[in-house]
This record gives C-alpha cells, sequence and structure tokens, in this order.
C-alpha cells in the first residue's frame, strides 16, 4: 500500500475517507472492501492526530457514516468499518497493557504500524479457506461456479495446482458469467470471473462457460456448487453478486451442495429478512410506462449535451447489483475459521459484539 | 460380531482382557486387526477399546513432553483409523486424547510464567462442590478454544498478543481443572486421568440421554424405532416406569433384525460384545409398554399414526447429518413426509468433528448373504446383491439431537464440535 500511501499523504488539505477508500480499492484488485475500509480508517488515523480515546472514537464514528453515505453499497465495508471499530473499543476494555490503564498510543501505534500486516493477514486468509476448502472438490467431480470472488478463484486454482496439496484435484468447472458490464447490446467489458476463467483453464482444468439463464439446465451436470460473498449476514445467509439466489434456490431444488467461501472479516452485523430488506437501494425492478421512458430519452439528450456520463441512467440493470441468499439454501460456509454452519455465524458476530 | 461365545472370542472384551499383558505393541497391533476384521464394530466398543489403549500407550510413554506424547498418540491414531476409517468414533476418541493433551501443555506453560493475565481470567477454576468427575468431563469445553484465536479479530489483532485474544468471555473456561499444579507437574497422569473420565463417559452415556427421556416421550403416544440401538431402549425404558405409550419396531432386515427381536421379546442377546449390563435388563413389554415390531417395508404406511420417531445412530457428523443403520433415511424421510419429528439419540462421543465431503465413502457394505444366502446358488451367480449397513441422513431429515448433554438443533452441532474438539487435530 506504500503507493497509495504516498499519493495521500501529500499535504492536500482534510483528509478524504471516500476518496482514500475508492483508491485503495483500485489500486490492488486483490483487496476486498472491508479490508480497504479498514485502511481507509487507519490512514485517517495517521491523519487526525487524535489524543483521547472518546475523540477517536468520535472521529471514527462520523468518518464511516460519511463514507458509508457516499458508497452506494456499502455492506461489505461495514463488515471493515465494524470490526475495526469494535476490536479498538474491546481493546481499550480489556485489562492489559494495551487496555485503559495502558497507554492508549500504544494501540494507536500497533493499528497504524501493521496495516500491511493486516492485508498479508487478509490475503493469507485466502490460502487458509482454500485450505480448508480443498476437500470440497473431489476428484472427478464438477464445479459450478459464479461471479469474479477472488477467494473461490484462490480455491479452484489450489485444488488443480500439484503444491497445493497431495495431489492435484481433476475436476471441472461451469463458470456461470453474469452479462457483462455497460449496456447489454455493446458491452464495455468482459464479464466479471473471465480472468479466473483463463487462469483455470491455463492450469489444465476444463472451463465450460454458460450464462445465467442456463444455471437450471446445466445444474444437472454438476455436483457441487460453491460461491464467493460480498457481505455474510447475521443469520447466516449472503449478500453476493445478482444472480446468486437463484443458482441457490436452484441448487436446493435439484438437491445440490451449495457452498459458500468467505473470509471471517466478512461477517457483517445485519439481519435482512428478504430481498427488499437490504439497506441499499438498488433499481432494480423498475416500472416505466411509454411516457416514462420517453421522459427518460429526454432527459438523456440533455445530460449528454451538459457532457455528463449518462451511464447509469442509461443502463437499465446496475452491474454491481446485489441479492440476499437465505440461510436455509446454503449448506455450509468455508471461511478461514473453519467450515461454518450458517447458524454459527452469528455466533462469531456475538463474540465480537458483546 | 461373534456368534459363538468361546470364552476369548477376539471381541473388546478378550482385547481388555489382554491390554494389560500384552506388550504395548502387540496390543496396538491386536485393536488394529481387530477393526479391521470387524471383531469390534459397536460405536461404543470401538470408543471404549480406544479409550483404553491410548490409555496404555500413555502410560508406557516414559516422557512428560507434551509435544512427544502428541506426537505418539497422532501416530498410534492414523494407524487405528486407516485400519478403520469408518468407525469414526476411533478418530474422536484420539481427538478428544489429543486435545486433553494440549490443554495440559498449555495449563503448564501458564503455570510457568504469566502472571501478568492470569489473574483477569484464568484462575477462578474450582472444581464445585458435589461434581462428580464425570460430570465435569462432560460439561467441560475445552478451555482453550474460547481463547484460541478463531475470533474475527484475530485480523487486527497484535502479532504477539495473539493467544489473549478479547472476545473471550471470562466465564469461557469453567475447566474444573484441579487448582494449585505446580509447574513442574507430571503432564501424563493429567492426561490419564483425562482419559480416565473420557471412559467414565462411554459407560455412563446411555444413562445420561435417558435422564431426559421424560421431557420427550409423554402418555399415549406411538413411537417409532429401529434397530437394537442400546441408547434408544434404556431411553424408552426410563420413559416406561413412569408413563404408558406404544412402541413401534421396525426390525431392520437382514442386518439386525435378529437383535431386534431379541430386545423386543427380552431375549437376552447372546451378544457378549453388548456388555453384560443390558443382558438383564428387563425388556419393553415388561414394563407394560406395547410393542409392535413391523417389518422396514410397514414404516411409511404407519407413520400417520407415530407421534415420534426415535433413532439411534452410528455417527453424527458436523454439519448435523448422521450415519445410522441402512432404513433409517427412509424412516426419516417418511417421517418428514408426515410431518412427523425426529429424535436421534447419541452420545457426544459420536460426535464427529469431520465434514461429510462425499456421502457415500462413508456408506459401508455388509455381507450380502444376508440378503439371499449362498445356497441359492442360481440366483446369486446371475444377480448382483448389495447390502449396504449404513445410511446417510442429511441433517434437515432429524428435528433434534439428544446427547448427554441435552437436547440440540442440528444447526447447533457445530458447537459441540468445537467445544470438544481442537481445531489443529480435526485432520491430524
Amino acid at each position: 500500500m506504500a503507493s497509495a500511501d504516498s499519493q495521500i499523504s501529500k499535504p492536500s488539505g482534510p483528509f478524504d475517507i471516500v476518496a482514500t477508500y475508492n483508491e485503495l480499492l483500485h489500486s490492488d484488485p486483490d483487496l476486498t472492501m472491508p479490508i480497504a475500509a479498514i485502511e481507509a480508517l487507519v490512514l485517517l488515523l495517521t491523519h487526525s492526530p487524535s489524543s483521547t480515546i472518546s475523540e477517536t472514537l468520535d472521529l471514527l464514528e462520523k468518518s464511516t457514516t460519511h463514507l458509508k453515505k457516499s458508497i452506494p453499497n456499502p455492506i461489505g465495508l461495514s463488515a471493515g468499518t465494524d470490526l475495526f471499530q469494535r476490536y479498538l473499543i474491546t481493546t481499550l476494555q480489556r485489562p492489559g497493557q494495551l487496555g485503559p490503564a495502558g497507554d492508549f498510543n500504544a494501540i494507536r501505534a500497533h493499528l497504524l504500524s501493521n496495516s500491511r500486516l493486516f492485508i498479508r493477514r487478509a490475503k493469507e486468509s485466502r490460502d487458509k479457506i482454500a485450505a480448508f476448502g480443498r476437500g470440497f472438490v473431489r476428484d472427478g467431480s464438477t464445479v459450478l461456479t459464479n461471479g469474479g470472488s477472488r477467494v473461490v478463484a484462490s480455491l479452484l486454482q489450489q485444488a488443480a495446482d500439484e503444491k497445493g496439496g497431495p495431489s492435484a484435484v481433476r475436476f471441472n468447472v461451469i463458470y456461470v458469467l453474469s452479462s457483462p458490464k455497460g449496456d447489454i447490446e455493446n458491452p464495455t467489458a468482459e464479464p466479471e470471473g473471465m480472468e479466473t476463467v483463463r487462469a483455470l483453464r491455463t492450469t489444465g482444468v476444463p472451463v465450460a462457460t454458460i450464462p445465467e439463464s442456463a444455471v437450471a439446465y446445466s445444474l444437472g451436470k454438476a455436483d457441487v456448487v460453491i460461491v464467493g460473498a460480498e457481505g455474510v449476514v447475521e443469520n447466516g445467509g449472503i449478500v453476493s453478486r445478482m444472480g446468486t439466489y437463484q443458482i441457490g434456490l436452484l441448487a436446493k431444488a435439484m438437491g445440490k451442495p451449495f457452498y459458500v467461501v468467505a473470509e471471517s472479516h466478512k461477517f457483517v452485523r445485519l439481519y435482512p429478512l428478504g430481498q427488499y430488506d437490504l439497506p441499499i437501494e438498488q433499481r432494480v425492478i423498475d416500472f416505466k410506462t411509454q411516457e416514462d421512458v420517453n421522459a427518460a430519452k429526454q432527459q438523456q439528450t440533455t445530460a449528454t449535451n451538459t457532457s455528463e456520463t449518462p451511464r447509469r441512467l442509461r443502463s437499465e440493470f446496475h452491474p454491481d447489483a446485489v441479492d440476499f441468499t437465505p440461510p436455509h439454501l446454503i449448506s455450509a460456509l468455508i471461511t478461514d475459521s473453519g467450515v461454518l454452519t450458517p447458524s454459527a455465524v452469528s455466533e462469531e458476530l456475538i463474540k465480537i459484539w458483546f | 460380531m461373534p456368534s459363538h461365545s468361546v470364552p476369548l472370542t477376539p471381541g473388546l472384551a478378550s482385547f481388555l482382557k489382554t491390554l494389560k499383558t500384552n506388550p504395548i505393541d502387540t496390543s496396538i497391533e491386536n485393536l488394529i486387526s481387530l477393526l479391521k476384521r470387524r471383531q469390534i464394530r459397536h460405536s461404543r466398543s470401538c470408543a471404549t477399546a480406544t479409550a483404553h489403549l491410548l490409555r496404555s500407550v500413555i502410560s508406557a510413554c516414559r516422557t512428560s513432553d507434551a509435544s512427544k506424547l502428541i506426537e505418539r498418540v497422532q501416530s498410534v491414531g492414523r494407524r487405528l483409523i486407516a485400519a478403520q476409517p469408518r468407525e469414526m468414533v476411533v478418530g474422536n476418541i484420539v481427538r478428544r486424547v489429543l486435545g486433553l493433551i494440549r490443554d495440559e501443555a498449555e495449563d503448564d506453560r501458564d503455570g510457568d510464567f504469566t502472571l501478568s493475565e492470569a489473574g483477569s481470567e484464568s484462575q477462578p477454576q474450582t472444581p464445585r462442590p458435589g461434581d462428580d468427575p464425570f460430570d465435569r468431563s462432560v460439561s467441560k469445553p475445552i478451555s482453550s478454544l474460547a481463547t484460541h484465536p478463531v475470533s474475527m479479530f484475530s485480523l487486527l489483532s497484535h502479532p504477539d498478543s495473539e493467544t489473549s485474544l478479547p472476545g473471550t468471555p471470562a466465564t469461557a473456561s469453567p475447566s474444573g481443572r484441579l487448582p494449585g499444579h505446580t509447574p513442574n507437574k507430571d503432564i501424563r497422569a493429567e492426561v490419564l486421568d483425562g482419559i480416565n473420565e473420557i471412559i467414565d463417559e462411554l459407560g455412563q452415556v446411555d444413562d445420561q440421554i435417558a435422564a431426559y427421556a421424560l421431557d420427550h416421550i409423554h402418555s399415549n403416544e406411538i413411537i417409532l424405532t429401529h434397530t437394537s440401538s442400546t441408547t434408544v431402549q434404556k431411553f424408552l425404558l426410563k420413559a416406561a416406569a413412569k408413563r404408558k405409550f406404544t412402541v413401534i419396531h421396525a426390525e431392520s432386515y437382514p442386518n439386525n433384525h435378529e437383535a431386534t427381536h431379541a430386545t423386543v421379546s427380552g431375549k437376552a442377546p447372546d451378544d457378549d460384545e453388548i456388555i453384560s449390563t443390558e443382558s438383564f435388563q428387563k425388556p419393553l413389554i415388561a414394563h407394560g409398554i406395547t410393542v409392535i415390531l413391523i417389518p422396514d417395508s410397514a414404516v411409511f404406511a404407519l407413520m400417520s399414526r407415530v407421534n415420534k420417531v426415535i433413532l439411534g445412530t452410528h455417527s453424527v457428523l458436523a454439519n448435523g447429518g448422521l450415519v445410522a443403520a441402512a432404513g433409517t433415511r427412509v424412516i426419516a424421510r417418511a417421517a418428514k413426509v408426515h410431518q412427523t419429528p425426529v429424535v436421534v439419540v447419541s452420545g457426544v462421543y459420536k460426535l464427529s468433528p469431520v465434514y461429510p465431503f462425499d456421502f457415500d465413502s462413508l456408506i459401508e457394505y455388509g455381507d450380502s448373504s444376508k440378503v439371499i444366502g449362498y445356497e441359492d446358488g442360481d440366483l446369486v451367480d446371475q444377480i448382483d446383491v448389495q447390502n449396504p449397513l449404513y445410511d446417510y441422513v442429511p441433517a434437515e431429515l432429524v428435528d433434534l439431537y439428544i446427547t448427554n448433554l441435552g437436547g440440540h438443533a442440528p444447526s447447533y452441532l457445530y458447537r459441540i464440535v468445537s467445544d470438544h474438539y481442537r481445531k489443529e487435530d480435526i485432520s491430524f
């Protein structure tokens, strides 16, 4: 993170946490949202020489709220900010050298000096998950997966890799590719996950790519479904790339095991009751009459005249949309603290909150 | 299951008898071949044999170095598991013994240094009065799991303070260890004590489970069960002492029907492997309970009248599924269709931390002559006869597990697993 660090630390007025967060996310494709959020908060602390506990917590609280407000989908990052905040509070309350009797600066120094360590640990946890998850990919099996999850990619990669374990697993992958980014008619970028597909093919794993509409058709040939997640919520369900929910439903209907791989820092204290209960606004279902369409077109032309980016208005379907997969569809969560049942998630969360 | 009872048929009894006299390596070989030949096959017999063997192994091991003990137990454990990978209780007992050694080693280390943290968390561990040692061993979560950095904080924690992380409530270690150990106490003796507790637990587990019977069996209920599991029988007998109910007993042909018939009619089973306490037990009918013996094929037809299904099991897996005698899944499935609650009774020792990656590999196949005798030569020549001994029952077909710790939902079993086994031992 040295590059990002140096860019940000130039004395350019007040510290902008949103910009920092976005910059961090873009600078390292391997960085997850929670970790980027933690990094941003660490940098924030570096920039603000607060010396009392309540001042620091207040600052964190404010910046977190600001950050959450300015990001369209803050579920992933809130896992990171919550974790950071809770860590700080619990460390302060705990008796010991870092506790209230101890030196507040010691904690500060620890957090500030170890940001690289956090990132390294976060990446290591992927390897750990891959080690746990290897057993789920059996010889001769076919794995169905979707999205661009880096954890899934590393799990499959490691399973296919000779070095990852006693012997390479020979398996096939069915990769569900979401509709490409940008306009459906003229895609601006290749669909998410193509990179993983290429990497797997290079390792010698036969990969079939299918559109989302072919999931039900293809599931009969799959033995197991493995997906990634953006956030794991308290009831054990997951918030993940749009399309995961339907794969979960289909897998359940066909009696195929549905596994989720996610790092434990993605656990987020959220209890959605259904698809429309997520604390984010997504205009996935957008009813329109011809009148509305015409009005939108008009608006669009004026927008192009004022040379603003009209993409968001034009695209009917936001590529970053997420859906919620309820826990009863999930067979198990493969995390860096072991293979958990969905109900174990709340316990991990309770451990840090109470 | 030796059917003729010559004084020293190879089995649990003879194994335990010779364990004291034989040199340790002979005993290990002995148990391995017993497991391989399936001369020991009930879950509890396997568990008891393993626990006794490990006790001898540790007492023969003249070292108090924890890592050497762990290594030794691991190597013996690996051989035992390799001998009979489907007998998961063997692995469970080995893992629990490993956990014991690790605990003792950590306690020891705590005793050596640390006055800094100990005052706050790890001290209030006086044994409660009136606790028998058995009770402690059961209710004791392996203390260090709680202090183990499984917490989500492991990401942020200080590199050298990892073992004493926040998020571990002070109540997490009621380990009930005797206080006042000297820094250089004998780990071996403590571990042997622990193994004795495990052996005690194995002896008393059925009675403990049976203590919950009255909560689950009510007057005039119709209970369906399967196989001649002693855990289930004791459970029913306990309720029969107070209440009147009806038992429908599926006979579990062809692997267990003889034992089932014997259980129902109360004829002492000629099976010296099931330890003698059961043989003088009065059958349910002697308590005035109506017992209806049915063939397995009638289960679905009768299920609509059944109030509760109570099943025994071979082993329970970490995801809440279970491996039980063939025919169990049919019953569980039928119960699901009729919305009849399914209760599984099982000792905690049967609970395995292994996640079932591959269900097919869990199923053991038995003697096909039980399905079609070899005297029916014409038929045997022409067809392929299979006799699976076990069924895998997925977690969603089970409503409740009753263990010696109480009743648990299948989704809660992960918690009991993490209380009883150390993470580092799950795949040793």
